[in-house]
């Protein structure tokens, strides 16, 4: 029972936490070229990708290691933004980061967590 | 996951900012320049950017990440805008009319790209502490639980 569950989640945690950095390089990026004009700011997939892992898990099923195959963050380009919504673009990127930054902060904690259980199960061999 | 790429974005987009600052604190103080050794006007500073792009091979680019690389300087030019006339019969550089001519930099327009550019700058630096941030909590992981 156990190799399934730990395997799956170690490994979403690592991806939703790793598509938690991209997403924060990307919200740098959109950032610092606040002011170039013609520029296109650049944004990260990841979530969406998770549908068929959802309804999956609703249906009570459990989900198996072969089903996370293909997902994986993807940086992708939105369209170049108007002049005219240059100052509108800084306060929806800080209201991003800030989101970011707090989910970032949660999947280490859920990170953290599933290693105190895992620790949990090895201790009590010592007894 | 690296984290030395998010500082490096941020320290980008501060660099170009820095620079915009700069050069609008020197339209400011030569706004009642006269005529240089040259006998040119001082012409207002202007600064051009883009996204910074890398020279890497593109199957390298493909990398998730890889391709963010911040913003860069492409030129500080010098525009092209008329010089303004002051009414200045006591000056010794006016001319037979009594105007002098004044480089052509706009108060109003610098101080409003000051503020932008001051403003865009501090979303670095708060970008920055975000990532600085992440970083630390990741380091408490594994630590005392």
């Amino acid at each position: 029972m156990f190799g399934q569950t730990e395997a799956i989640t170690l490994d979403m945690l690592k991806m939703a936490l790793d598509a938690a950095s991209l997403r924060h390089q990307a919200i740098a990026n959109n950032i610092a070229n606040v002011n170039t004009p013609g520029y296109a700011p650049a944004r990260v997939s990841f979530e969406a990708q998770m549908g068929a892992l959802r309804s999956t898990l609703q249906q009570g099923n459990p989900i198996t290691p072969g089903m996370l195959s293909g997902i994986r963050p993807v940086l992708e380009r939105e369209a170049v933004v108007q002049e005219s919504d240059r100052t509108a673009l800084l306060d929806k990127e800080i209201v991003n980061m800030a989101q970011n930054t707090v989910q970032y902060e949660a999947l280490l904690k859920a990170l953290g967590k599933h290693m105190s259980i895992l620790s949990a199960a090895v201790a009590e061999g010592k007894r | 996951m690296d984290y030395r790429n998010a500082f490096a974005i941020s320290a980008t987009g501060m660099d170009v900012e820095k620079l915009r600052l700069d050069t609008i604190a020197a339209n400011l103080a030569n706004i009642h320049s006269g005529k240089g050794v040259d006998g040119k006007l001082f012409r207002p500073l202007h600064v051009t950017t883009s996204e910074a792009t890398s020279n890497f091979a593109v199957g390298f680019e493909q990398l998730a990440g890889a391709q963010l690389h911040g913003a860069r300087v492409l030129s500080v030019e010098a525009s092209n805008v008329a010089p303004r006339k002051v009414y200045e019969p006591g000056n010794p550089e006016a001319d037979d009319k009594g105007f002098v001519s004044m480089p052509g930099v706009n108060q109003v327009t610098e101080m409003v790209n000051m503020a932008s550019a001051l403003r865009a700058y501090e979303a670095n630096v708060v970008a920055m502490n975000a990532a600085k941030t992440m970083a630390l909590k990741a380091l408490e992981l594994g630590g005392s639980q």
